[in-house]
């Protein structure tokens, strides 16, 4: 549940994107800057959490009255070592915001904390994570609660789409590569299982919200509509326009579903709306055609 | 022995039903609130409750009913029941210290051989450490219910009564009382009585947690809950008066009251109630169903909709707003202009920046875009299809309850939703 600290949107004093060479993060940045937040973005070239002295370096750039978006992850974390990694990224912030406290922390986290059998998903499902991403998420958003000298607000975004995601993973964003380039889609099983794809513009223009409403607390990011693998791949194909065969494959593990009860979204934001999926693929389309792949 | 003078301490809700209810079976009753006020009012007639048919039998039993706001009058009573109110916070926790209090003040002046019952809803371990005499002391279930109260008081389907030794015969006067209602009569441990009174509402709530869980999917799959709901009644296991109706969550405060209860005690005393927990949260969910229905089928088509929102009370037939699901909506609707309505409900009972009270179900209809029919008081079914069409801007019903003939609705060009049933309207509709 997500609780604003300031009921009419203001503008913060400035945000700084930590992360903001990423999918996510560079999302953030460009929507901030459309509408007119002043900005810093901070990449691994700026500060690089895992070099020592990092949080020195960081508490340097920071100012009391700053809102932080900390979105910078080695993702998706598969291996301990990762896992380690983006802790110990975590703590260098923790230990920059002790030197430097800020107005207004945003963590970017993922719907990865929640319990596979958490199902629809709300803010308080059990957080159970069965993935070393999971546990990271899990594992940095306690570390900031804990410690990080700010009001904090989780985000946990649901599964993200865009023409900029530099991963492959299995969904919307492969299927359109797939069928930019008239590669046929395989799916997993018949493509059955039916999840929550958000837009990541979505994710930036949320996060601006939590950030004019100085928000703390925690709040999932989807749409509240699940679609199964094939749908999706139907969708992607007919967007794209070429005729890509879509394959079904034998099925090697149970069909899981995850859907989304959005209630708290809707409280917190009710004139937000979501991108319908066909339209954010549209555009992720449009976005992408010609751009290397 | 003569016919027993009866007193109820409280003239609450329970209070005054209860007191009416044995008035009516022809006993002698003493009614006392400290609240002088509240005296002066009841006994003036002008009752601070609403309850179907309560005033005329108040009325019709007036000279049996003596009101007082000293308590030294409960002084003449064989018995006298605590029927005070025992307010909740916002987890369903009970505040005891006001029954507490009143029990202390009762004690004080009843006769050596008084029998005090307590009848308000106490957890279970609470009678046996009321400081009287075992055997002058009980504890019985009350069951009222908002709106249906006078009905069940006086025709209770049983007493479930908590002594101290159930293998004893009850006093003359508490057995002449109760035996007034023609009802089984069952003793039993002060413990096993507390919880009985919660077991019940255990049973309710899962019926309706399982209603509403079944209605939900029923939306979502083409199904119509309004249709398997007469065939559980049939069966012999469920029967004919059980909880089929969806909902939006529990409300009134006394359900919630006793999940909160099981949840404490239970976790206290080790034992597992994961179940409980699930109503709490079925619960939670249900009563935002209009607030999601709005947002996925209003306002994608209408980003300045105005609401009309005809209910307000928790349920039909009373004038609490105990944790309403009208309230709660309208709480969330605070972006959008809101005409209200309700029979018993002052229009000061709800915060909204941008509010129109209006006289009648149709004028708070006229204009709206989208018509929230949030309590199924009575009064609503007379409203016609071709009446609202004549006054709507908009042509969205949300009936959860199925006040209204969806089919009439829909035949007059409207799309409807309803609790566990498909909605009613064309595709690009709404």
């Amino acid at each position: 549940m997500i609780e604003h600290q300031t009921h009419s949107s203001q503008r913060p004093a400035r945000a700084v994107v930590i992360g903001a060479g990423g999918f996510v993060g560079g999302a953030i940045v460009q929507r901030l800057q459309n509408e007119n937040v002043p900005v810093l973005g901070l990449t691994r070239r700026e500060v690089d959490l895992l070099q020592e002295g990092a949080a020195k370096k960081l508490a340097g750039l920071l100012h009391a009255d700053d809102a932080v978006a900390f979105v910078a992850a080695l993702a998706p974390a598969r291996h301990a070592a990762a896992l380690m990694q983006n802790l110990v990224m975590a703590e260098q912030l923790i230990a920059a915001l002790s030197v430097q406290p800020v107005a207004h922390l945003v963590y970017i986290s993922s719907d990865a904390v929640y319990a596979d059998a958490a199902n629809p998903v709300t803010e308080r499902s059990c957080r159970q994570p069965s993935t070393m991403h999971g546990m990271m998420h899990a594992a940095r958003e306690l570390m900031l609660k804990a410690e990080a000298k700010a009001p904090l607000a989780v985000l946990r975004p649901s599964l993200l789409y865009g023409a900029r995601d530099p991963h492959n993973g299995y969904g919307p964003n492969r299927f359109r590569r797939l069928a930019a380039k008239g590669e046929p889609i395989t799916l997993f099983g018949d493509g059955e299982e039916q999840r929550d794809h958000v837009d990541v513009d979505d994710v930036a223009r949320l996060t601006s919200l939590v950030l004019a409403h100085r928000s703390r607390g925690e709040l999932n990011v989807a749409t509240g509509t699940s679609i199964s693998f094939r749908e999706v791949a139907e969708l992607v194909v007919k967007l794209t326009g070429r005729p890509v065969e879509i394959r079904g494959t034998l099925r090697q593990n149970p069909i899981t579903h995850r859907h989304f009860d959005i209630t708290e979204c809707l409280k917190a934001f009710p004139q937000f709306r979501y991108t319908p999926l066909r339209d954010g693929l549209a555009r992720a389309v449009r976005e992408s055609a010609g751009a290397p792949q | 022995m003569t016919s027993p003078t009866v007193g109820f301490a409280g003239l609450t809700h329970l209070g005054l039903v209860s007191a009416v209810a044995v008035a009516a079976k022809g006993l002698r009753v003493i009614g006392y609130d400290p609240d002088q006020d509240r005296v002066r009012d009841v006994a003036e007639g002008r009752l601070p409750v609403l309850e179907p048919t309560l005033d005329d039998l108040a009325r019709r039993f007036r000279a049996q009913l003596a009101y007082t706001d000293r308590v030294g009058d409960l002084a003449a009573c064989d018995l006298v029941y605590i029927a005070s109110d025992v307010p909740t916070d916002d987890r369903g926790q009970s505040d005891l210290s006001g029954i507490a209090s009143l029990i202390e003040a009762v004690i004080a002046v009843l006769g050596p051989s008084t029998l005090l019952c307590v009848l308000c809803q106490v957890p279970p371990g609470f009678t046996r450490k009321v400081p009287l005499d075992p055997a002058r002391l009980y504890y019985q279930v009350e069951t009222l219910v908002f709106g249906r109260a006078v009905e069940r008081a006086l025709k209770p389907e049983r007493f479930i009564v908590g002594c101290a030794d159930p293998g004893r015969p009850l006093p003359a006067a508490y057995a002449a009382v109760l035996g007034a209602f023609g009802c089984p009569i069952l003793p039993m441990r002060y413990e096993s009585a507390e919880l009985a009174k919660i077991a019940i509402n255990c049973c309710l709530v899962a019926s309706v947690s399982i209603a509403n869980t079944l209605a939900d999917l029923a939306e979502r799959i083409g199904a119509d809950w309004h249709e398997i709901a007469p065939a559980l009644r049939l069966d012999r296991r469920i029967g004919p008066h059980s909880y089929l109706n969806p909902g939006l969550g529990i409300a009134g405060g006394n359900l919630e009251r006793d999940l909160a209860t099981v949840l404490r005690l239970s976790a206290a005393a080790g034992s597992e109630a994961a179940v409980i927990a699930a109503f709490v949260e079925n619960s939670r969910v249900r009563r935002d169903w209009v607030l999601r229905l709005i947002h996925r089928e209003v306002l994608p088509r209408n980003a300045a909709p105005t609401f009309g929102v005809l209910g307000l009370a928790y349920k039909e037939n009373t004038h609490s707003t105990k944790n309403s699901p009208a309230l709660a909506l309208i709480a969330n609707l605070q972006a959008w202009p809101i005409r209200i309505y309700d029979p018993a409900v002052p229009a000061d009972a709800v915060n909204h920046r941008a509010l129109h009270a209006a006289p009648s179900a149709l004028e708070a209809a006229r204009g709206s875009d989208a018509l929230l029919i949030m309590t199924p008081w009575p009064e609503f079914r007379a409203l016609s299809p071709a009446d609202l069409a004549a006054v709507m801007s908009g042509r969205v019903i949300v009936d959860p309850f199925r006040v209204l003939d969806p089919a009439a609705l829909r035949a007059a060009g409207f799309s409807y939703f309803t609790l566990g049933a498909p909605p009613l309207h064309d595709a690009e509709e709404v």
